[in-house]
């Protein structure tokens, strides 16, 4: 859920809940004020019955008022007593009434309030009952209370474009940090780039970034010299061990088995410094050291290069078939060996006797396909560092190398498995 | 020959020392700046191999005074930093080759031979070795005068291993010259053999002596 919808849904039904409560006790309060008014009229119009009855000692003539209805009966003495009624208002042919109730008839009863209380004139007792209308009230309260909601309506509308809005654009940085982030590589050289903002919390996120991303960055960096140094340093106890082995091999005769011991140690030892090589090799390209710019034939270069390997095709009795059209490339020259090397080395290796290599190119595409004694590989783990199936006597860092290279050179590495070939496929 | 290594590491130094020292060919060593700026300085060489990185004074600066004072001294740089511009750098000022740490031997003994053979037949392009007689700039051979059809790869073995007579070179190191990179691919050297075996049928055809011999299972050697 977005911020905004939480803090929008929140905030509105805050507003809504809060709005109907006032909106009833203000409907309760005017309405009380109303009857309140209303009851006092009674108690006037009362007052003044009274008032007649004590001067004139006869009952007060009634009339035909619009406002409000007298009538007066009889009762059993002391029978009634004094109390406000909600009772019906008879309307009778009412021009004002009908002119707002054109369609309603000449007589209407409409809602009303009464009050009952009784006199005593000479030895009679009478009850009296007085109605007014409420009609007038309750329009009065339907405006009033129209015209509120009216304005709740308003400011309900108001509030929710503002925060709309206001979030938003208030967001603006976050969302504009949100996709610099996203974009950000550690290998890459560039810092974040930051929007100015005036607003504390984001100046800080934007200040808790920068120090984070240089720390990370740094940090990367120490790494990476620490590879580059430890190989640095390899380099030079290996080129002894090398150089101690190859004098070896120069003095007596050895046995069977002695020989065989010295092989297995020269096997290990080139395995040891073609990691080693690849290790800085990685370092360099994420470096981004080997940034040369060469007019290339990539056609001419895979035909050399299949020229080169044809012994070892010869070896392991593997079929090749290159479907190869002119394709120039302007980029390094090693870097760019160092790719088809690993790519078609890998398709070799990892082939069996008398298996298949199919090599094609394309103005877009280079596609190098093999026969394998495995079957699909994982995509994602091919291409992690030092991932390699059990039997390959490789690095381990080939294909990584190779990512890393396409990567540096903008092109795509991609890997998939298709009726028993493995399919390398980089897009240019 | 007379070459000078200036090399810090001890191991190292002494197994280029002893490796390049036989009959006519004398070795100096230099294991710092100091030492081995005296020695360029006082004497001269067919070659001088050269690491970069010493105590005391960078390779580069020995160079740099080497090519200052027109000095013909053949230069091959040993170094442990591959990277292209320390290449281009070195070989800007006058280096005539650059090998990378760790090597074999017998790859070093075969770019050394290479730069001497440069500076000193000056024009002639003939290598002779008893019967064999090898045009360097055509690239062929010749056995009593009569040509042997040699592929690339044979061509090179034959050179790498003239440069390298009466050494056992490994069969590691047999690969990695011919193939570079592409060595790893393949753990067992059989392809190796075929080619040796094509090699020595030729120059046995042709009517050399048998010099080619297999060293224990894991190198071969040129007898001389």
């Amino acid at each position: 859920m977005k911020l905004i919808t939480r803090y929008n849904r929140v905030n509105l039904l805050t507003t809504v809940i809060v709005m109907l409560i006032t909106g009833f006790i203000y409907y309760q309060v005017i309405s009380l004020i109303l009857i309140n008014q209303l009851e006092k009229n009674l108690e006037v119009e009362e007052d003044e019955i009274f008032e007649y009855v004590d001067l004139n000692h006869h009952l007060p003539q009634v009339f035909k008022s619009n406002d409000q209805q007298i009538t007066f009966t009889e009762a059993r003495p002391g029978s009634v007593k004094r109390q406000f009624i909600n009772t019906v208002y008879r309307n009778y042919n009412n021009a004002k009434y009908a002119r707002r109730h054109p369609h309603r008839n000449d007589e209407e009863f409409e809602t009303g309030r009464g009050l009952i209380t009784s006199v005593t004139v000479g030895n009679k007792y009478y009850k009296i009952l007085i109605v007014v209308s409420t009609v007038e009230a309750e329009d009065l309260i339907q405006i009033i209370f129209g015209i509120t909601a009216g304005v709740i309506l308003l400011l309900f509308v108001t509030l929710y474009m503002t925060n709309r809005l206001l979030l938003n654009r208030l967001w603006q940085p976050f969302y504009y940090l949100l996709k610099e982030l996203r974009l950000f590589n550690i290998t890459d050289n560039k810092d974040i780039p930051l929007e100015k903002t005036n607003i504390d919390e984001f100046e800080e996120l934007n200040k808790a970034i920068i120090s984070m991303s240089t720390r990370v960055k740094d940090d990367y960096k120490e790494l990476k010299t620490f590879t580059e140094n430890a190989s640095h340093e390899l380099l030079t106890p290996l080129a002894v061990i090398n150089s101690k082995l190859d004098t070896l091999i120069q003095t007596d005769s050895f046995t069977l088995k002695q020989s065989k011991l010295l092989s297995d140690l020269y096997s290990g030892v080139s395995k040891l410094t073609r990691l080693n090589q690849s290790l800085l090799l990685l370092v360099k390209i994420e470096n981004r050291l080997l940034e040369t710019k060469e007019d290339i034939d990539l056609k001419l270069h895979i035909e050399d290069m299949l020229v080169q390997f044809e012994e070892i095709f010869l070896d392991k009795q593997l079929h090749v078939m290159a479907d190869l059209s002119e394709k120039e490339l302007i980029t390094s020259t090693y870097l760019v060996d160092i790719l088809l090397n690993n790519l078609l080395g890998n398709a070799i290796r990892h082939n069996h006797a008398g298996g298949e290599i199919k090599i094609k190119l394309t103005d877009a595409l280079l596609v190098i396909q093999n026969t394998g004694a495995t079957g699909p590989l994982k995509h994602d783990e091919i291409f992690a560092r030092f991932h390699k199936s059990t039997e390959s006597e490789g690095s381990g860092l080939g294909l990584t190398i190779s990512r890393q290279i396409c990567e540096n050179l903008n092109f795509t590495l991609n890997y998939s498995y298709q009726s028993l070939y493995h399919i390398f496929t980089v897009n240019f | 020959m007379k070459i000078l290594i200036i090399e810090d590491e001890k191991g190292l130094r002494e197994s280029i020392e002893e490796y390049f020292t036989e009959a006519g060919n004398i070795c100096e060593t230099a294991s710092n700046y100091d030492e081995a700026m005296a020695k360029v300085s006082m004497y001269s060489y067919d070659c001088i191999l050269l690491d970069i990185t010493l105590p005391g004074g960078s390779g580069i600066e020995i160079l740099k005074y080497l090519k200052k004072n027109n000095n013909t001294d053949g230069v091959l740089i040993i170094s442990a930093k591959n990277s292209l511009d320390d290449r281009l750098e070195g070989l800007d000022l006058g280096a005539d080759d650059y090998l990378v740490k760790p090597f074999h031997l017998s790859e070093l003994r075969a770019r050394v031979t290479a730069i001497i053979r440069r500076k000193t037949f000056n024009g002639n392009n003939q290598l002779v070795f008893n019967e064999i007689n090898i045009d360097l700039l055509a690239k062929t051979a010749r056995v009593n005068e009569q040509s042997v059809k040699l592929t690339r790869k044979e061509y090179a073995l034959l050179l790498y291993f003239l440069a390298n007579k009466g050494k056992v070179v490994s069969k590691n190191a047999i690969a990695e010259h011919l193939w570079g990179d592409g060595m790893d691919l393949a753990n067992n050297f059989d392809f190796i053999y075929s080619h040796i075996k094509n090699l020595r049928k030729k120059l046995l055809e042709a009517g050399s002596n048998d010099y080619i011999q297999a060293a224990y299972g894991m190198g071969y050697k040129f007898t001389s």
